[in-house]
């Protein structure tokens, strides 16, 4: 399975639950995302103007992008989030220390964490 | 982008033709000169017809950034800033119906003005003048929601009949019977009010 | 208009008014120009017009400048959405994370550092080189205008310093050389005018050049 999770979605009744205990699960790891020194924001995971392109639906569902979206295939859970970061610490060492504080909540679980910076400074 | 003032400053005396086409061809400095220029127009109309600024100034970005994607089948590039405003005014009705659907918060037109900044600065203004404005938008905010629709497109962003009914999701004939009774009873209640 | 009902005495409709307003057409235009009640009835939509107009105006100037913070945040997150650019990988602690800076806030941070010095602007930034692989050598062009009046040299020098330093601090990158044109001089800043929406030249007045908002 290959289904992007978003936080707040509403899980669906499926045999396994999973998606239910993703959705929460990315919204636990915004929190901890956000709780890393140095992370100022967090931005949707998925680019902008692909929401806006899916306009059409987020109309019907007036659901807020998702900041930290969740793929589990099975073996590993990719987890991939975008931020902000101010210039107090050095912005690599903040993306490593977001990396290693997702995958420590996760653990023993294992998972492959994508960072991306997108912005540096206020 | 380079939106820096230095880059502004030039573009500043560019007209909307030119700067839409380089924007057109990614030169994001162009993109935002415009942006700079019709903003305040665009925010004021969201919020005329969104109902608050916050919500307003969602409506400009997602507008910006449509705007941005869809560039390129703008094929008269000095109807830019009209081009702008349809794009406005259909976003801030997907805006209204997107709140309307995730939560009931009632009627939109109450909320108007809640967030309304201080009005002229300039102590110049004419109190009379001020103050029929107000009269106004107290009207305004009076008029059942599709009727004021139709009249902010009209007034504030000068679309035709048609331009609305496709914004509206309409029939034109539908824009312009509404557009008249919001226009009669404004005219009504500014009449009494002079 | 000092009916109550939306049909004049005359049997026309202020409706059929309204559309003449935005369309010039009527049924019978030569009862128009002759009939009082219509031409009082007209008089009246267009006096609302007009107030319109001053609504317009109103809410125009009450939505700022488009060179205010509002607009200028929307223009951030924009160029975050936008122009990425480049995906630049960062080290990281374990193989199965992937971190990285995008291009575009490296250009950002590059822009804010030039914008933050006193009399100086940032215009056109560039990373030159394989940004994508560890270890190549970069460098970087940054076009800045200064004000006139300031030391163009030593905000040169400054600048270099500042965004040597800055990189090393916030990138990996290796860094061969920071390349940094004058490519304006600028007039002092001049009080603000008044901004008219509706005529494009006098539209957004100009950034002052002085006046930083980074912190």
């Amino acid at each position: 399975m290959t289904e992007p999770l978003e936080v707040g979605d509403i899980a669906p009744a499926t045999a396994s639950g999973t998606w239910a205990e993703l959705g929460g699960l990315a919204e636990q790891l915004l929190g901890v995302v956000q709780s890393v020194d140095g992370v100022i924001a967090v931005y949707p995971a998925q680019p902008l103007w692909q929401s806006i392109a899916g306009a059409a639906l987020s109309v019907v569902t007036g659901d807020a992008p998702a900041l930290i979206t969740l793929t589990d295939d099975d073996e590993l859970l990719a987890v991939k989030t975008r931020i902000a970061v101010g210039t107090s610490r050095p912005a690599p060492a903040v993306a490593r220390e977001v990396a290693e504080a997702v995958r420590r909540h996760l653990l023993p679980r294992p998972a492959a964490v994508d960072v991306s910076v997108v912005k540096v400074g206020a | 982008m380079t939106g820096s003032p230095a880059a502004q400053h030039q573009l500043d005396l560019v007209p909307d033709a030119l700067l839409a086409g380089r924007a057109a061809d990614g030169d994001t400095a162009a993109f935002e000169a415009l942006a700079r220029r019709h903003g305040p127009l665009m925010r004021a109309t969201a919020r005329r017809l969104t109902g608050s600024l916050a919500d307003a100034d969602d409506v400009v970005q997602e507008t910006l950034v449509q705007a941005w994607k869809q560039l390129e089948s703008l094929r008269d590039p000095a109807a830019v800033k009209g081009w702008l405003l349809r794009i406005v005014g259909s976003r801030s009705i997907d805006h209204l119906r997107k709140r309307r659907n995730h939560a009931d918060l009632g009627d939109v037109e109450n909320t108007v003005d809640a967030t309304s900044p201080p009005k002229n600065k300039d102590p110049e203004t004419n109190a009379v003048n001020s103050s029929r404005i107000e009269a106004l938008k107290a009207a305004l905010a009076k008029l059942p929601e599709e009727q004021r629709r139709c009249w902010v497109l009209k007034e504030f962003n000068d679309q035709s009949y048609e331009e609305i009914a496709l914004t509206l999701n309409i029939s034109p004939a539908s824009v312009r019977g509404r557009l008249a009774r919001a226009r009669i009873t404004l005219a009504r209640t500014m009449e009494e009010w002079r | 208009m000092n009916t109550t009902s939306d049909t004049l005495e005359c049997g026309h409709s202020l409706a059929e008014l309204s559309a003449y307003l935005d369309t010039g057409q009527i049924a019978d235009p030569v009862h128009l120009e002759t009939c009082p009640e219509c031409q009082a009835g007209l008089a009246s939509l267009r006096h609302l017009s007009e107030l319109g107009r001053e609504l317009l105006s109103s809410d125009v100037a009450d939505a700022g400048s488009g060179t205010d913070d509002w607009m200028q945040s929307i223009l951030d997150n924009l160029r975050l959405e936008l122009r990425p650019g480049r995906s630049i990988p960062l080290q990281s602690g374990n193989p199965n994370d992937t971190l990285w800076e995008t291009e575009g806030s490296i250009s950002a941070l590059i822009r804010s550092v030039a914008d933050a010095l006193p009399g100086t602007a940032a215009g056109k930034c560039r990373l030159h080189g394989d940004v994508a692989t560890p270890g190549a050598g970069i460098t970087v062009d940054v076009e800045i205008a200064v004000v006139y009046g300031h030391p163009m040299e030593e905000r040169a020098a400054t600048l270099r310093q500042e965004l040597a330093e800055t990189l090393a601090l916030h990138t990996e990158l290796t860094i061969q050389a920071i390349n940094i044109t004058v490519t304006d001089v600028l007039e002092p800043p001049k009080p603000a005018s008044p901004a008219d929406p509706t005529t494009p030249a006098d539209a957004t007045t100009p950034a002052d050049p002085m006046t930083k908002e980074q912190p």
